[in-house]
């Protein structure tokens, strides 16, 4: 009997145990426990977007602001196009406003919110790197001192101010001011979700697909022909047909350029000046850097304002377009 | 005093001391440092460039670029995306202690952008960053002047 009890009291204080580190690593931290946004929406139109939030806290920390990153494609220009308000049964209602650039993020290694959203976070999965991070604060602070926070953060943003129809996931990210995106033995100071992709529809520019693998891109997206824009062919996206270029040793660019003053200017060749380079080797993944400007050879006056193009292969005869069509791809030069 | 110092002899002694000690102190005149004028004169190329941090230096061959600075004026030589398309002549905002550079290519607007002129591994440099097309897309050129 007393063998029994011995035995049942050591499992007793194992469960107790890890009761005690279960509450320990739930205890705190800022969670997201849900997002509702639509999967659709028109370009100017404002989309309402809720998050849901959950913070547990412990000890008597803060008095610490809530912090909120969201994740949008640049030509939103969210900054100027949001406003995020918050509904709590126990913080109360109040706004969430723009933390300052100038403001470092707390554990952020010297950067700012933004940044540090970035670097901790990326671009939420997204496959071009025109997206950022937004960073709003709460107005009003709370503090760590065993109670629990819910609420809402009310999102109302106009979409697509650049006017583009768009595919992007957005992203949604919170955290305390007094902790940053860290953990301890208290629990994880930060949650992160991202959507699915949401699409834009209904606006006069391109078509910007940040969800999907694409045949070429373009880096920088946004540039004029003064910069210098590396263009890639990825030979490993699947399309419905396979490119006429799988297993090409080189592949060449074959482009047309509108300039302002209503000329075209065709560089269509299969040399040193159009190849394009594996990199690294094997990837089937192929680049070329240059200069509008000298590459078509345009005068001082004249402006590219857009430029056609196709991968060809070494022979020209193989002609690879937009999703393996026969139409070119497009890029448009601009800013915005 | 000579009842100070019938007082105490000791109180007497240090304050002659002290007395001493400040009458043999000698104003030395500190001449300031005269900072050189920063002379950028000379041909320079191009030895690290990059891109929105992205390093262009290895995928653009940058190699027969050259601006020549010489009496107020620039020269670009097999040019690439600059500040400026054109010849012209440029100014720094201060001589001895620039932190900007302006460029004025024919009868254009002078543009003024970022300058750092440092010594790296006892070698000068000029680095002066700058957006040719969009404002968003930053660019950095590292110059070294040519032997």
């Amino acid at each position: 009997m007393k063998l029994y009890l011995h035995i049942k009291g050591k499992r007793l204080w194992q469960l107790c145990a890890l009761v005690v580190l279960g509450i320990a690593l739930a205890c705190c931290g800022e969670i997201i426990t849900g997002v509702d946004q639509p999967d659709t929406a028109a370009v100017g139109s404002t989309v309402t977007i809720t998050v849901h939030i959950d913070i547990p806290t412990a000890g008597n920390g803060g008095p610490d602001n809530l912090i909120f990153g969201f994740l949008v494609p640049k030509g939103w220009k969210a900054a100027q196009n949001t406003t995020i308000t918050y509904t709590s049964p126990t913080l109360g209602d109040g706004n969430m406003t723009l933390v300052p650039g100038t403001t470092l993020a707390k554990n952020g290694g010297g950067l700012n919110w933004p940044d540090d959203m970035k670097k901790t976070f990326g671009i939420g999965g997204n496959l071009i790197d025109d997206m950022e991070w937004v960073a709003y604060q709460s107005d009003k602070a709370f503090t760590h001192n065993g109670s629990e926070i819910t609420g809402d953060l009310i999102i109302k943003i106009k979409v697509g101010a650049d006017n583009n129809n768009t595919l992007a996931k957005l992203g949604y990210v919170i955290t305390d001011s007094g902790n940053g995106f860290t953990s301890d033995a208290n629990g994880t100071y930060y949650s992160e979700k991202v959507s699915s992709c949401f699409q834009l529809t209904g606006g006069t520019g391109d078509l910007v697909d940040f969800c999907n693998p694409q045949l070429t891109t373009i880096n920088p997206p946004k540039s004029l022909d003064n910069d210098y824009i590396t263009l890639t062919f990825d030979g490993t996206v699947v399309t419905p047909t396979p490119t006429g270029l799988a297993g090409a040793s080189a592949v060449y660019l074959c482009a047309t350029a509108y300039t302002s003053d209503g000329q075209t200017i065709v560089v269509c060749e299969q040399t040193d000046k159009t190849k394009m380079v594996q990199i690294p080797d094997g990837s089937k993944k192929y680049q070329i850097t240059f200069w509008p400007k000298a590459f078509f050879g345009t005068t001082g006056t004249q402006t590219i304002i857009k430029m056609d193009y196709f991968i060809t292969d070494q022979t020209g005869a193989v002609k690879v377009g937009y999703g393996n069509t026969a139409s070119p791809f497009e890029y448009n030069f601009k800013c915005s | 005093m000579r009842h100070f110092c019938n007082r105490s002899w000791g109180n007497c002694a240090m304050v002659l001391a002290i007395i001493i000690g400040f009458s043999s102190c000698k104003i030395e005149k500190l001449a300031p440092a005269q900072e050189a004028v920063k002379d950028i004169s000379g041909n320079w190329r191009i030895i690290r460039a990059t891109r929105n941090g992205a390093d262009l230096t290895t995928i653009v061959d940058f190699s027969q670029f050259r601006i020549n600075f010489k009496d107020g004026k620039y020269t670009l030589v097999n040019k690439v995306p600059f500040l400026v398309n054109d010849d012209g002549t440029y100014a720094l905002d201060d001589p001895k202690y620039p932190f900007k550079i302006s460029f004025k290519a024919g009868g254009a607007t002078p543009v003024a952008t970022a300058f750092n002129f440092p010594i790296v591994n006892g070698v000068r440099q000029l680095t002066i960053t700058f957006s040719p097309g969009c404002a968003n897309n930053s660019y950095v050129y590292v110059f070294q002047k040519t032997q």
